[in-house]
């Protein structure tokens, strides 16, 4: 596949979230381990606004139905997550502009552009142990996919699987961001959930091309 | 868990309901869960607005009222509101004179506010973000940013929202906001963490026979376990710190403000303001102004946050000036 347009994009949302209904236990249970343990119904939500969104933005644009996802994650009350979440949302809305169809170029720009809203609302680096630790390597593997001319399910295939690595090294890492950071060097040995959420994220968009 | 709750996705909404239903005449509840003053302020006065989750009553709708906040926008449990929430707030209360946007540093919230104001600015609409950042126990003093906010959100909004109904520009009030927040500081002890209403989650784990010196609002623990200690012990050990933080001494005229956790009784709270009291005494540090009882909570954790702030005169003529809000009231 060269190209994917609007349809594809919401069917990758949608494959999103049903990854994450899947797996809301799981998320707070994570972060149950470093954090108050609401990360998975949170992330719940979060999927609830992006249904939503999708659903109301039949007949809509591309750029107009990544903003409608961004602003409904954004809205959900849902402390740190809705306005990380809606930032990396509504950032690929803006590199979508009046594209009615993206190719691997157009897709890894979406995907940088949406890296680069969360930039904006987190200091956040990799190596901190937060969502930023799957987010930059998933971004990274789809832009290294398209410059060595993969197509878009390949790509977002190496993104996934970029992301899940990129999670899982969170275990090794020490908080020190969010409210897990006040735990220092206890928050070793686990998982980061907002990351591995992001990772579950990634693998629902790969997913939904098989 | 063992609390009285319905539903847990219905707590907040029912709580606010409650809350509503019980001061009809301080507050009432508009548009998406907007906590307001029940009359809205005189024209051309700076508004207060601010944010933050549930979980931690009376904070911070417990403050809502004239001589303090105009609203608050209050999220899910211990989980900040949406921004779009805090913008329409922020509309609603601009009496003509622009809005002080009062912010505790907890990652959430900022985010939130930060957001917001991109959004205010956009819209062209007159406010000032104040970021209330006062425990000493979650950074050392040359990382402000990274210390949090814990009730030292009292003292300013109570002084600033002092000044607003005076009459003082947007500007004037924030002066006044960031010269509480700088001369503040709060320390907390845990005892006993709580549990997250809705996970069932113990939100800290603290042993039968030791206490948490450095608590943060959510039972987030960045201080020293140490083993539980009397009253006077711990009062010895809270107050040198926060006195050195803020370089207080002799002859400085302190706000003191004792803030139980939400287990602690006030039986204990009055065992260790006294020893407290008694410990300023001996070094010569005067208590201009005090209040004892629950401003901000975390369900049923034990423990307090002890919070001085360095006062002048002016600063407790707006302490004294008369305001009405659920739970704090100063008479005429």
């Amino acid at each position: 596949m060269e190209k994917i347009g609007y349809d594809e994009i919401a069917s990758i949302f949608n494959a999103a979230s049903m990854r994450i209904r899947e797996n809301i236990k799981e998320l707070s249970a994570l972060d149950a381990a470093t954090g108050d343990g609401d990360h998975g119904t949170t992330m719940g939500r979060a999927m609830d606004a992006v249904e939503k969104a999708v659903s109301e933005s039949a007949g809509s644009d591309l750029k107009t139905l990544l903003y409608n996802i961004g602003w409904g994650a954004m809205c959900i009350d849902g402390g740190s997550t809705g306005p990380l979440m809606g930032s990396l949302f509504m950032g690929m809305s803006d590199a979508v502009a009046d594209k009615e169809s993206l190719d691997c170029e157009a897709l890894a720009a979406m995907f940088e552009a949406g890296l680069a809203g969360v930039r904006k609302q987190t200091k956040a680096k990799v190596g901190d142990k937060t969502m930023m630790d799957a987010l930059e390597p998933a971004v990274k593997a789809i832009r290294e996919a398209c410059d060595a001319g993969k197509s878009v399910p390949e790509a977002l295939a190496a993104g996934a699987e970029a992301a899940m690595k990129g999670a899982e090294s969170t275990k090794e890492l020490v908080a020190r961001f969010g409210r897990a950071k006040n735990l220092g060097e206890r928050t070793l040995g686990h998982q980061d959930p907002g990351a591995t959420s992001i990772a579950l994220m990634f693998k629902g968009f790969a997913e939904a091309f098989k | 868990m063992k609390k009285m709750i319905n539903k847990p996705e219905d707590l907040v909404n029912e709580l606010l309901e409650g809350f509503a239903l019980a001061f009809p005449e301080r507050i009432k509840l508009i548009g998406d869960r907007i906590v307001t003053r029940a009359n809205p302020k005189e024209e051309n006065k700076v508004a207060l607005v601010t944010l933050g989750g549930s979980g931690h009553e009376p904070g911070l709708s417990g403050f809502v009222g004239p001589g303090m906040l105009d609203a608050s926008v209050p999220g899910e449990i211990f989980a900040a509101p949406a921004p779009d929430r805090c913008l329409e707030a922020i509309r609603v209360s601009d009496q003509g004179a622009g809005v002080l946007f009062v912010v505790l540093n907890h990652a959430g919230d900022v985010l939130t506010a930060n957001y917001t104001m991109d959004m205010a600015m956009k819209q062209g609409l007159n406010v000032r973000m104040i970021l209330i950042h006062e425990d000493i126990g979650s950074g050392p003093p040359e990382e402000p940013e990274e210390r949090r906010g814990l009730v030292g959100f009292l003292p300013v909004i109570k002084i600033a929202g002092a000044a607003a109904e005076a009459g003082l520009s947007l500007s004037e009030v924030y002066d006044v906001a960031s010269r509480v927040e700088s001369n503040t500081r709060t320390l907390a002890v845990g005892f006993k963490g709580a549990t997250h209403p809705v996970t069932g989650e113990l939100l800290a784990n603290i042993g039968e026979n030791e206490m948490i010196v450095g608590m943060g609002q959510h039972g987030e623990t960045c201080g020293d376990t140490l083993p539980m200690k009397s009253a006077d012990e711990i009062a010895e050990l809270v107050l040198p710190p926060l006195l050195k933080d803020l370089g207080a001494t002799a002859g400085d005229n302190l706000l003191v403000l004792l803030n139980g956790a939400g287990a602690t009784t006030l039986m204990e709270l009055f065992i260790v303001y006294r020893k407290i009291h008694q410990l300023l005494g001996e070094r010569e540090i005067r208590v201009a102004r005090n209040r004892i009882g629950e401003f901000i909570t975390t369900q049923e954790q034990a423990g307090f946050q002890l919070n001085i702030t360095r006062v002048d005169e002016t600063l407790v003529t707006y302490w004294d000036a008369p305001c009405d809000t659920p739970y704090f009231t100063v008479c005429k």
